[in-house]
């Protein structure tokens, strides 16, 4: 829906300048800066209890690794990455947002919601206690990231042992909660991190909803600015003064 | 809580954050406190409108303002200059990638009962009534000198000794009272009028810092981040728990525990979390701390644009103190939905000064006047302190508190300094390393 604007090939032609007040207005450049174009960028943000696996999505969505450390220090260090996924009408690319581990203890802050367009809501499932939270979740999602997609995803399934145990999620669980709020969920995946079960095909179908959904929505922000990776306005010694 | 941390921040405003985020970094064990469930203390972005209301002690109205949670309402009135310390600080750390900015549509002065568009540019200035045709070739020599005027190259100092008063150097390029007070307070951007003493070189750095600001991304030398400035705190606050930083919010603290003249930890009254390192706001620590001053700010909603902007969605409006009699400028911050700060339609203006009378609602007059029909004010004087001491010994290490200026240069100075003493050494921002690794594609 919102293209980053440092990427892409679109050229427009700036006004060269000389330095801020001095400048004149009057010369055009041959220089031309890059634009806001092409290939969609979606930003998706983990979320849900501590300890459901969050980080464990991260790695494999980032370099397909697993760790087997748990805990606080196992998640330092992750913080967002992008990825380009091909899509049969477009390529496409997912930036996946990690809380760093904010929601250990804290609370994580309006700004990692902003311009979300979908919130991952993760749950262990053989950890009920995670799994009832969420509509808690669904409700932060809905507050501070306005019409962000909500996908719901279970982790750990290698480690359901026997579906009589009282702390698994069952699927009458998953399906009396999907009744519950069916209108806002836009998927529902059960993955392992450990033995790399249903994970490719869980980011390939999220970016595929991201995108049919925004197709019809598309809008261009040409004037935000990121410090950094925006294009600046070129500042050169003007030897074509003309008046 | 009972846990043994380096470090332990109180309070989760700008500075406290952007301390927190650079310690992390280096390697230290941080614990980030905050007495509120929220982030940002002194410098959050209060959130829906209603929050406003309660804040100032006022009944709460709903969604009279169009829908509440579409306000973002900063307590501190700031902007970014595009080439200033603030934006370097989020680029080497890479804090810019979790925030977006628009940049502010115009800044204009106040002269004479009216205001003026600062020019953007020659074309702007050469059509500006703000000052005659002879002033103007003055002040184009003036810049231009600005501009040129390296320090460590004599030759650009035209004869002009670096120690020389700001005051002699507006008299070498003939400058009058009307372009001196321009110059000074809408593009050094100095409160008062004390810089005219001290040496030009000051001058000469802050023209250069709104004029390389002002080249970088066009309309204005500002920048403002959308959703408000509280989106700043977080962004380092995020820093700061990517590099191992531990958040506790909604946390009453009790006391700050000493030994031998020392901290030795933080106790909520209950438990104790040991530290050798205390960093807090004034709020924290008010014992060790001393007034200096106050500061009036009125927030206040409209629902029309300011007269005479073009019909900007967001400026700043500098009254130069001598325009208005007084010793200190007024500054307006106004911005809007553009920012994604209000409901649609209405517009978020502050009005503030350094208080000089025991009046001070009514010193903010001359901005309120700008603003036209205004439909809520709120108005608050707050205290402005400084820590008594250096740190050094006691180890716990107290921001000041935010001043009237309009952008963060000294909110950087102040961050900076303290970091300094904490650790004995400048922040190496080549410790930043981030996973933000574009990953390959399938």
């Amino acid at each position: 829906m919102d293209p980053d604007p440092s990427e892409g090939t679109v050229t427009i032609s700036t006004f060269s300048n000389n330095v801020g007040l001095l400048r004149k207005c009057s010369t055009v450049s041959n220089r031309s800066i890059k634009m806001a174009t092409g290939i969609p960028s979606y930003k998706v943000i983990l979320h849900g209890e501590y300890g459901v696996g969050k980080s464990s999505i991260f790695r494999r969505f980032m370099n397909n690794s697993f760790t087997e450390a748990t805990g606080k220090a196992s998640t330092i260090g992750l913080d967002q990455c992008t990825r380009t996924i091909n899509l049969p009408s477009q390529t496409v690319k997912l930036t996946l947002w990690d809380t760093g581990g904010m929601e250990r203890m804290s609370f994580i802050g309006s700004s990692y919601y902003r311009g979300a367009h979908a919130a991952l809501l993760c749950y262990s499932v053989n950890n009920k206690d995670t799994f009832s939270i969420l509509s808690q979740y669904i409700l932060d999602v809905v507050m501070n990231a306005e019409g962000a997609k909500i996908f719901l995803c279970g982790n750990m399934t290698d480690q359901v042992s026997s579906e009589g145990s009282a702390n698994v999620v069952t699927d009458a669980d998953l399906e009396q909660f999907m009744s519950q709020c069916q209108d806002v969920l836009s998927g529902v995946y059960r993955v392992s991190c450990k033995d790399c079960i249903g994970l490719e095909d869980m980011f390939y179908d999220m970016a595929k909803v991201l995108h049919q959904s925004s197709v019809s929505r598309m809008t261009l922000r040409r004037d935000m600015i990121r410090p950094g990776d925006t294009p600046e306005r070129e500042v050169v010694s003007d030897k074509r003064r003309c008046c | 809580m009972d846990d043994t941390y380096d470090v332990i921040v109180m309070g989760t405003g700008l500075k406290e954050c952007i301390l927190s985020g650079m310690l992390s970094v280096s390697g230290k064990k941080v614990l980030h406190l905050d007495r509120n469930a929220y982030y940002g203390g002194e410098s959050a972005s209060l959130t829906p409108l209603d929050q406003v209301y309660q804040h100032f002690g006022k009944p709460v109205v709903g969604d009279k303002y169009g829908r509440g949670r579409d306000w973002n309402v900063d307590l501190i009135p700031k902007f970014l200059m595009a080439n200033g310390q603030l934006v370097k600080l989020l680029i080497h750390t890479g804090v810019t990638r979790y925030l977006e900015f628009k940049s502010v549509d115009g800044s204009y002065v106040y002269k004479g009962g009216k205001i003026y568009k600062v020019p953007a540019d020659e074309k702007e200035a050469l059509a500006s009534s703000l000052m005659g045709i002879f002033e103007k070739r003055r002040f184009k020599n003036f810049l231009q000198f600005v501009q040129d005027f390296d320090i460590n190259d004599p030759k650009t100092w035209k004869g002009v000794e670096p120690t020389v008063p700001a005051k002699q150097l507006y008299e070498k390029f003939g400058l009058d009272a009307n372009t001196q007070d321009f110059t000074g307070h809408a593009l050094a951007l100095f409160r008062n009028d004390k810089y005219m003493t001290e040496p030009c070189t000051q001058l000469v750095k802050k023209c250069r810092l709104y004029s390389d600001s002002l080249a970088r991304y066009g309309k204005s030398p500002y920048l403002y981040p959308l959703y408000g400035l509280g989106e700043l705190p977080q962004g380092f606050a995020r820093l700061s728990a990517i590099y191992g930083g531990t958040y506790m919010l909604d946390k009453p603290i009790d006391h700050i525990v000493m030994e031998d003249g020392h901290v030795v930890g933080v106790s909520d009254g209950k438990d104790t979390a040991k530290c050798s390192i205390v960093v807090c706001d004034p709020t924290y620590a008010k014992d060790r701390c001393k007034k200096v001053g106050q500061v009036v700010r009125a927030i206040c909603i409209l629902n029309h644009p300011i007269e005479n902007t073009k019909d900007a969605q967001s400026v700043q409006i500098i009254i130069p103190q001598n325009q208005v009699n007084r010793n200190d400028d007024i500054y307006v911050c106004m911005v809007s939905s553009a920012h994604n700060v209000c409901a649609k339609n209405y517009y978020l203006a502050i009005v503030a000064t350094t208080v000089e009378t025991n009046n001070p609602e009514a010193e903010l007059q001359p901005g309120l006047d700008l603003l036209g029909p205004i439909e809520e004010k709120f108005v608050s004087v707050v205290d402005l302190f400084v820590p008594s001491d250096d740190g050094k010994e006691s180890k716990i290490f107290i921001s000041k508190s935010y001043d009237a200026t309009t952008h963060f240069e000294t909110t950087c100075d102040d961050v900076l300094d303290i970091f300094k003493r904490i650790t004995g050494e400048d922040f190496d921002f080549s410790k930043v390393k981030h996973t933000d690794v574009e990953a390959v594609g399938e």
